[in-house]
């Protein structure tokens, strides 16, 4: 646009708004109104519906308050509601690659039963548990200890037990469940097996000398929890570190001996404890598999093992299903 | 409203809220994905104009979508159709591709390239489903024949997809972030079956 276009322009504009307020005043002096331009009758309905809404709000509130806090909830519930756009996402992609009919159903998931959905795509994304020998060697003292029971009652847990046994491997997450339902178990404790969201490794490849559970306590002689699994290795044996963390504790009890913490992504931690040494300082990083220990007799054990714990959020998690022996 | 400073890229407030709270419902990751996608369509529509030798005037992103204008009105019916299908052919090609290379990886980022082609190819304007429809049938059958066919499709199409969407918010429970979507249709509806009509 040239200047003397810019001018031409400039000088119209003017020249119009003088109009348009002559007309104005004209107007407001003879008492007439003007229609309002669309763009000002837009705005002017706009700011009309919202304060009606809002005073008709007010008045409901006010005069209608049990109703009111009942829409409340409902509308709560439903903002707090939603699908599962990411699992619907990840189902059409799936669907593309070509499974198309598991997709379909995944999607439908995904979209009216998005809590489930949310459970299945977690499984799907992470491996499942693998059949370790720990794991076996779980099976068998179960076996030998429900073999030896000879109530009723525990007849019918072993019988549940043989039924069990005979299951998939993706049914041996309930297997502690299975040991322990007879028991009263510690508050801090959970039976669940976690899905573990990290990358991680068993600290010492070593035959399972004590499971997590109850059992009789080889120095104190009483039934007690034993809130992790002891793995019996040489002193000496290096320690690795289960995932990527950071060195919470490094110290020496009584009973746990030399011990270490480690804190892992997910409010998980580690604890490796009777270690003949403990390698690394509290506040390290430590990586996946990287050496932090060696094993050892130290506090209260009878002979050498890594007692190896795992937490989530403060509570005991069975390690056993994230550790393998040899 | 956010405006660069060529005037070319305007992004309302609507939208901005509309974002922010798909985000703070479903997670940031598919808010992630989704907006790539869009950047994958749109993508598509100024490769396909740059292509023709046009250039893109301006980008209007608002709640009900991102339109982008040229101010090139030589293009030709079947240029212009290519342009249009040029934004859901990228999102399909960038679907497939990280089907095929991601190996389960990016499953999410094809889907979603996925859902924004098909929801764009919606016979509704000014989804790109819809301007294709009227191109399309204006190239073949004149300009008012493409007028009218656009009318009753997108206002037919606009009443089922907001009344398909208004059914899932029910039948789910929520996902009332999809409320301006079903909002949208219905405006839409309106507009096609009692707008300015050009050609009648």
């Amino acid at each position: 646009m040239t200047s003397r276009q810019t001018g031409k322009r400039i000088s119209s504009v003017a020249a119009e708004q003088r109009r348009r307020n002559a007309r104005r005043k004209g107007a407001r002096q003879t008492g007439k109104n003007e229609p309002l331009p669309l763009g000002e009758r837009r705005q002017l309905i706009r700011l009309v519906a919202c304060g009606s809404i809002f005073v008709l709000l007010v008045a409901a509130k006010l005069a209608l308050p049990a109703q009111m806090e009942r829409f409340n909830e409902k509308l709560s519930a439903a903002l707090s509601s939603n699908m599962d756009v990411q699992a619907v996402f990840s189902a059409l992609g799936r669907g593309l690659s070509g499974d198309a009919d598991s997709a379909a159903e995944e999607v439908y998931q995904a979209v009216f039963h998005p809590a489930e959905a949310r459970e299945t795509a977690a499984q799907a994304a992470l491996p499942m548990p693998q059949e370790t020998p720990a794991m076996d060697a779980l099976r068998e003292q179960r076996e030998k200890a429900l073999v030896s029971e000879t109530t009723e009652e525990q007849a019918l847990t072993e019988a549940q037990a043989g039924e069990q046994t005979s299951q998939s491997p993706t049914e041996v997450s309930t297997l502690a469940y299975v040991l322990y339902s007879d028991k009263n178990l510690p508050e801090d404790v959970s039976l669940e097996q976690a899905i573990l969201d990290f990358d991680y490794c068993t600290p010492v490849s070593a035959p399972l000398s004590s499971t997590f559970g109850y059992r009789e306590h080889p120095v104190e002689g009483e039934e007690r929890f034993h809130y992790g699994v002891d793995l019996a290795a040489d002193t000496g044996t290096a320690v690795a570190c289960f995932a990527d963390g950071t060195v919470t504790a490094v110290g020496e009890s009584s009973s746990y001996g030399k011990y270490c913490m480690v804190r892992h992504s997910g409010g998980y931690d580690t604890l490796y404890a009777h270690c003949s040494r403990v390698t690394v300082s509290s506040g390290a990083a430590v990586s996946k598999g990287e050496k932090i220990a060696e094993v050892g007799e130290t506090g209260m054990a009878t002979g050498p093992h890594l007692h190896f714990e795992l937490h989530r959020n403060g509570v005991y998690l069975n390690p056993i299903y994230y550790v393998s022996t040899s | 409203m956010f405006q660069r400073a060529e005037g070319r890229i305007r992004v309302s407030f609507g939208f901005c809220l509309l974002t922010a709270w798909f985000g703070l419902v479903n997670g940031w990751r598919p808010l992630g994905n989704l907006l790539g996608a869009a950047a994958v369509h749109e993508l598509g529509h100024c490769l396909a104009l740059r292509c023709l030798g046009t250039a893109w005037k301006s980008l209007r992103i608002g709640v009900f979508g991102a339109v982008l204008e040229t101010n090139d009105s030589r293009l030709s019916y079947g240029g212009e159709l290519i342009c249009v299908l040029a934004g859901p052919a990228a999102n399909l090609l960038c679907a497939a591709v990280c089907a095929a290379v991601g190996r389960g990886r990016w499953d999410a980022a094809a889907g979603a390239n996925l859902v924004l082609c098909i929801f764009n190819l919606l016979p509704l304007r000014p989804l790109d489903g819809g301007r294709a429809l009227h191109l399309a049938v204006s190239w073949l059958a004149g300009p008012a024949a493409g007028e009218v066919t656009a009318r009753w499709a997108g206002g037919a199409t606009g009443v089922l997809l907001g009344t398909a969407v208004v059914w899932l918010m029910g039948r789910s429970g929520g996902s009332l972030w999809l409320l301006p979507v079903a909002v949208g249709a219905y405006f839409q509806t309106v507009d096609e079956i009692f707008g300015k009509q050009a050609f009648l």
